[in-house]
């Protein structure tokens, strides 16, 4: 993964300037931000974390540090481990020995960025996006809500994948647009089989998971900056336990703000630095976006009636 | 606690406040919350937060409200009381009456 020469792919909006391969389309434009991904040596790690003061609990297999000059150390086992500065413009990443080329990007371009795209001033959403007659429907939710399996139900139906897990968006005078992530998806092998999306010889997204990676191609991802249309935050899946039918219910502009404040992603980060500039993104959102809740049962054979239901929601609020 | 309607609202240092359409949304930075207010709350904080007392918010929002003076009073009296509480405003003198 690791060579010579350099390369300058486009994820999220941001340009990424690396000498590792990753598996993103090359940059072309009109990026808003910068970030460098550069190998490093397990020597640089280790000056960087002595006698640091680390903030997860002992033995967990997710290690974070804030070190002394600002940047943070972050380590998955049997992943990885990453040092992004404190400008949030330079992130350090070593691979461990036994993780997949995919894995560690999984957690290089999810996480590890989110650290940096949040130190640089942005505030990224913790949502899964689909593209939608040229316009993308973001899934608001947090870990195992179900977003990228109800995302995986609209691929399966011909909708483009826009981003997985994490979303970028800005809001420019007329519209707020949504950024392409990474060009893959992160399944339950159960639900890409039933989606007959195809995961055999697909890796794991880590040690401890039956989560697997799916590359996609076009037409199957977005690679194109689109309008975000709607925004649905998913009811979870204690909460929908006793669901069984598929409710979509607005929220007031002040609801829609407490929920976008809510999906922010990387809780690592505090601060009031931070809390102003969520207070500001998200008050904006609400006020852009139509944001409504969607309540369903976790059930497989349902999400053709799920996808079937913010599909008609879409047509309804166009017309 | 009883609130002086002679007093002044103003709005505590670590707070921002930003009306989403017709509702409003708040920060406290000093205890890390965010809250959110409902139409006639959002306008009830927009119009204490600007007038010269508590008793001069309630003359204008009487204008702009069908409701008794009593039941505007133990309204605002309420609401005041729960702005305190989460240390969202102070509560002071008057600004002093414009030079004639």
């Amino acid at each position: 993964m690791i060579g010579s020469e350099r390369h300058s792919y486009g994820v999220y909006g941001v340009a990424i300037r690396s000498n590792l391969r990753l598996g993103l389309p090359e940059y072309s434009h009109g990026a808003f931000a910068q970030v460098e991904c550069v190998a490093g040596h397990e020597a640089e790690f280790a000056a960087a974390i002595r006698n640091a003061r680390f903030d997860s609990p002992r033995g967990s297999w997710y290690q974070y540090a804030f070190l002394p000059d600002g940047s943070t150390y972050v380590r998955w086992d049997a992943v990885g481990q990453f040092l992004v500065s404190a400008d949030g413009r330079r992130v350090v990443c070593r691979p461990d020995d036994e993780a997949s080329d995919e894995s560690f990007q999984v957690y290089l371009l999810g996480q590890a960025l989110s650290f940096a795209l949040v130190m640089q001033g942005f505030e990224p959403l913790h949502a899964t996006a689909v593209v939608v007659n040229g316009t993308a429907v973001a899934f608001l939710g947090g870990n195992c809500f179900g977003k990228s399996t109800l995302a995986a139900s609209f691929l399966g139906a011909g909708y483009p994948q826009l981003t997985d897990d994490m979303l970028v968006v800005q809001a420019s005078s007329d519209r707020v647009v949504a950024y392409p992530g990474p060009p893959r998806i992160k399944l339950f092998s159960k639900v890409a089989s039933t989606l007959t999306l195809c995961p055999a010889m697909t890796p794991h997204m880590n040690d401890g998971t039956d989560k697997r990676i799916l590359t996609l191609e076009e037409p199957s991802s977005c690679a194109s900056t689109v309008e975000l249309r709607a925004i649905y935050s998913l009811v979870s899946p204690r909460d929908a336990c006793r669901t069984t039918d598929v409710r979509l219910e607005p929220l007031s502009r002040r609801e829609a703000f407490v929920a976008l404040v809510k999906a922010t992603f990387n809780r690592r980060i505090v601060g009031q630095d931070r809390m102003v500039r969520q207070f500001s993104a998200m008050a904006t959102l609400a006020e852009r976006v139509p944001v409504k809740t969607l309540s369903y049962p976790r059930v497989l054979d349902r999400l053709p009636d799920v996808r079937a239901a913010v599909l008609a929601d879409l047509e309804q609020t166009s017309n | 606690m009883t609130v002086a309607f002679a007093a002044r609202v103003s709005v505590a240092p670590d707070v921002m406040f930003r009306l989403v359409g017709e509702e409003g949304v708040l920060v406290n930075l000093a205890t890390e919350r965010y809250l959110g207010l409902n139409a006639v709350g959002a306008r009830m904080w927009q119009v204490l937060s600007n007038a010269r007392s508590i008793q001069a918010a309630c003359v204008q929002l009487l204008t702009e409200y069908d409701v008794d003076e009593a039941t505007l009073r133990a309204d605002v009296e309420d609401f005041v009381e729960q702005l305190l509480a989460q240390q969202l405003i102070h509560v002071g003198s008057p600004d002093p009456s414009p030079p004639s």
